[in-house]
């Protein structure tokens, strides 16, 4: 008798091409030499880091780009205690919804440099940045975020 | 600063494994063994087998062996792409195997030719010299003899 089998494989594997736009462009670019470029809708003020074109409330083209310097507090986290194929980090790491000072958007990115369970919500935190060799038009120019221990009082 | 944009590559990939259940786990170990089974019901035996009879929604029964022999129902053409199952074009066809009732959905292999592609044309499974418990254990049907 036929003995049964009880699981397959489904591999899922999707090959694509990531085009970032004009407005987005103008923030890859501004990473690759440690900046961060935010645009300002004139009609709402609303401020987009990154920023796309247009606005997407009044639809209206964003002023030119200026630079932000990356300051913000958690505005959000999770601890992300489990391993998964392809994570670059060993759990437990924490990864945060960061509104930078100036901003009206917020970034995802890891906040490191400081044990899970004393990150908080409002906690100020900062760039840490990759080495000149390292630089890129990604938003892994920023390492992690850390917290600021020297006159960066919580929001 | 420059009004092009940036672009780049990017894959995604997950390697998902499914659980089957015990009676297409059967199917897919019959395969394996280079046999096709189907499921018995009140309305006749299922193939490919379900774990519930898709009209009345009963529990199907035992798994018995069936023909790897059928009858092309409906079939669509199709230009070769990398990773197909023949190096040229070929047909997707819903069989009917014989004895049963049900559609495998499968590829017809008639050496890029598509006239000679017809509904009720009977077909045969050619099985894989290698098989692993995957469809893919039958590399595709061609036309019976």
């Amino acid at each position: 008798m036929t003995e049964p089998i009880t699981t397959m494989p489904s591999p899922f594997r999707m090959d694509y091409t990531y085009v970032a736009g004009t407005g987005r462009s103008v923030f890859l670019r501004g990473l690759a030499e440690r900046k961060l470029m935010a645009r300002r809708c004139a009609g709402c003020e609303q401020v987009y880091l990154p920023p796309p074109e247009f606005c997407s409330r009044c639809l209206r083209e964003l002023e030119p780009p200026f630079e932000l310097d990356g300051r913000g507090v958690v505005s959000t986290f999770c601890v992300v205690s489990f391993p998964f194929p392809g994570q670059r980090i060993d759990p437990p790491y924490v990864v945060a919804y960061i509104q930078p000072h100036g901003a009206g958007t917020r970034l995802m990115h890891l906040v490191r440099e400081v044990e899970p369970e004393d990150v908080h919500i409002g906690m100020a935190v900062e760039p840490v940045w990759v080495s000149d060799d390292e630089l890129d038009t990604s938003l892994l120019s920023i390492r992690h975020f850390r917290p600021v221990h020297n006159g960066g009082a919580d929001a | 600063m420059t009004a092009d944009s940036l672009s780049a590559a990017y894959t995604v990939e997950f390697p998902f494994e499914r659980t089957v259940g015990p009676k297409i786990g059967t199917f897919l170990g019959g395969l394996r063994d280079g046999r096709l089974y189907g499921a018995q019901t009140e309305r006749g035996v299922l193939c490919p087998p379900l774990e519930f009879e898709p009209e009345t929604g009963a529990e199907t029964g035992e798994l018995v062996p069936v023909a790897d022999t059928g009858t092309v129902t409906s079939w669509t053409w199709v230009p070769s792409r990398p990773g197909d199952p023949v190096p040229h074009d070929f047909a997707w066809a819903l069989i009917a195997i014989d004895g049963t009732i049900g559609a495998l959905f499968h590829v017809v292999d008639v050496d890029g030719d598509s006239a000679r592609m017809a509904t009720g044309m009977r077909v045969r499974a050619r099985w894989r010299a290698e098989r692993v418990g995957q469809l893919s254990d039958i590399e595709c049907f061609e036309v019976a003899p």
